[in-house]
């Protein structure tokens, strides 16, 4: 019997071809065209667009694209589609796969979707499908979380924690979790761009915080506008809850490719490695002149590590924040690592509380994904001071030293000038074969020789007919035995270096510890509690 | 004329002080030194001008932020 459709002149399922491609259109039209011209308007791109910027051109593979609130005549027919608030999917970045999605802001703010919360956000079909095919999951996130509308919708509220952030919690062990936010973000969303390995936020168009300012003018009477309670001087500068600012969405979306890069799909692969295209063995004559001779006269640290990991491949992670060291994803010989140096710029490179955090974070990152690390030391100790000490500097600086000596990764210690105290403890991990280098001007010990006279020789130095001539008499004799070649001697250093070896050895280094990456492969290890 | 504070990245004091007040400075010019945990942290000008009023003297104690000096430009 011959096909009734094909008798009216149309293909065979021509009515659902139909149906889907209008279904379809609903969903590309996003919140309609007036909330997608005030999205621009604001300075931002939707979703789609955003989608488009970030991954490979033309790599998009939508997962739930006719997922939304459908509209139906009388006769059950559909009139409109409301698209979810949410739009997901794979993509290529660089031809690797990733999971990606993002709040569609211009469909109801980008507020939760009630109906079907395994489309977008937290626990949502994107983390289930990262977590499956172990692949990097990026989140564009542009939206408040849940409404209170919402429960009138489903007629019930929901208890926190179901349906939460479970998977988003377990993500962080197995694959690179890249969040940039994009909008204003608050609540879940906001809590979500926090489980993340790295996060970016736009200058001038984004902020983020746990509530907004009618939350906070209505708990605490506090009038505030959402830049000064959210934007990057507070999240990024003061708080280091987003680890980096971009100017635009553009730049925005290049740092997520940048770091990437150096990421591996997940913790049982190793991390990608790059043809060397930088000499390894270039020996950089500028290296001996960076360091002044004067012990009090701060360098600069960021060109010492420009000079020697490979050119242009060094990537700052949290420039802005905790500014007494330095973490900076690079390559050396092509291969990534992670280097971790303190900056005698600031506070003569000493720990503070900040600095500890963002050093914890960095070197679990590099733990987790199996990139080495590279630890070029000038720490003269913790932070002293009042502030300091208010700070928890010694808690948070204690954590750091607890971090470091369960490190799996391998790591290497240049010593560049001091090396004092637990904070010098924090710059190695001494349990295992990982080396500690020097440079001729390396100094270290479990106090610096000044402060540590007056202390030691109080009552000699008062009792002397000259004090300040004593103490610097006895600061002279000690001192004598702080040369880094009597250490090594001791083979209390592996070795002392030319400063211009740094870079042949580093990576000759680095490229022998792919062995003992290799046999380290899988998720990390947790064992007791932090300090 | 536009003024730019030159503030203080660090907790310390003041060590030397290496120009005046009415002095012509090029940006990146030495305008003091202060100390602070055992280092000299050099304060340069941030942008060319005419160093217009200097708001510490040698020895004073200083806090983060704080107003070290005005440049007109």
């Amino acid at each position: 019997m011959p096909d009734r459709k094909l008798e009216d002149g149309k293909g065979l399922w021509a009515d659902q071809i139909d149906e889907l491609a209008r279904r379809r259109a609903f969903t590309a039209e996003m919140g309609g065209p007036e909330n997608v011209a005030r999205q621009h308007r604001a300075g931002r791109l939707t979703v789609r667009e955003r989608i488009e910027s970030v991954t490979d051109k033309g790599s998009f593979r939508e997962i739930g694209t006719l997922a939304g609130t459908g509209e139906y005549d009388d006769d059950l027919k559909l009139k409109k589609l409301t698209p979810a608030t949410y739009v997901a999917g794979t993509a290529r970045i660089e031809g690797r796969p990733v999971a990606i999605g993002g709040e569609d802001f211009t469909v109801r703010g980008g507020t939760s979707f009630g109906a079907q919360r395994r489309k977008g956000g937290q626990g949502g079909y994107i983390e289930d499908l990262a977590h499956h095919y172990k692949m990097p999951l990026i989140n564009l996130i542009d939206g408040a979380g849940g409404s209170v509308t919402s429960a009138k919708r489903r007629g019930f509220v929901v208890f926190p924690g179901v349906d939460g952030f479970e998977r988003s919690v377990g993500l962080l062990g197995e694959v690179p979790v890249i969040s940039a936010v994009l909008g204003t973000a608050a609540g879940g969303p906001a809590g979500r761009a926090i489980l993340s390995h790295f996060s970016v936020m736009v200058e001038g168009t984004s902020q983020i915080f746990a509530a907004g300012p009618p939350v906070v003018k209505r708990s605490l009477g506090q009038t505030i506008s959402k830049e000064e309670l959210g934007g990057p001087q507070v999240a990024v500068k003061k708080a280091g809850s987003i680890h980096n600012v971009a100017e635009t969405e553009d730049e925005a979306f290049a740092q997520i490719r940048r770091f990437l890069a150096f990421m591996p799909q997940n913790v049982w692969e190793l991390p990608p490695v790059l043809p060397a295209e930088d000499p390894v063995n270039r020996r950089e004559e500028a290296l001996l002149g960076i360091v002044p001779e004067r012990r009090t006269r701060p360098y600069d640290m960021k060109k010492l590590i420009s000079l020697v990991v490979d050119r242009d491949s060094a990537f700052e992670i949290r420039p802005a924040y905790g500014r007494a060291v330095i973490t900076m994803l690079a390559r050396l010989g092509g291969r990534p690592v992670g280097i971790v140096a303190n900056n005698p710029m600031i506070y003569g490179g000493a720990m503070d509380a900040d600095a500890a955090r963002k050093q914890i974070h960095f070197m679990e990152l590099c733990d987790t994904f199996h990139i080495p690390l590279v630890f070029l030391v000038d720490v003269p100790g913790f932070m002293v001071g009042l502030k300091a000490e208010q700070e928890g500097t010694l808690r948070e600086g204690m954590r750091v030293v607890y971090t470091a000596g369960q490190l799996k990764v391998p790591t290497l210690t240049m010593v560049i000038r001091k090396c004092y105290g637990m904070a010098g403890m924090a710059t190695c991990n001494k349990n295992d074969i990982d080396l500690k280098l020097a440079w001729p001007s390396g100094e270290w010990g479990s106090l610096p020789v000044e402060g540590g006279v007056a202390a030691a020789f109080r009552r000699e130095i008062a009792a002397a007919d000259d004090p300040k001539a004593r103490e610097k008499e006895l600061e002279d004799e000690l001192r004598a035995y702080t040369s880094p070649f009597r250490t090594a001697e001791a083979l209390g250093v592996e070795e002392v270096i030319d400063p211009r070896e740094t870079r042949p050895l580093l990576c000759d280094y680095i490229a022998l510890a792919e062995q003992r990456l290799k046999i380290g492969l899988g998720p990390r290890a947790r064992a007791g509690v932090a300090p | 004329m536009a003024t730019t504070e030159v503030t203080s990245e660090v907790i310390g004091s003041v060590w030397k002080v290496e120009k005046a007040a009415g002095d012509a400075l090029a940006e990146g010019d030495l305008i003091m030194i202060l100390e602070s945990m055992k280092m000299e942290i050099p304060v340069e000008a941030p942008v060319a001008g005419t160093l217009s009023e200097l708001k510490v003297a040698p020895e004073d104690s200083v806090e983060e932020d704080q107003v070290l000096c005005l440049i007109e430009s």
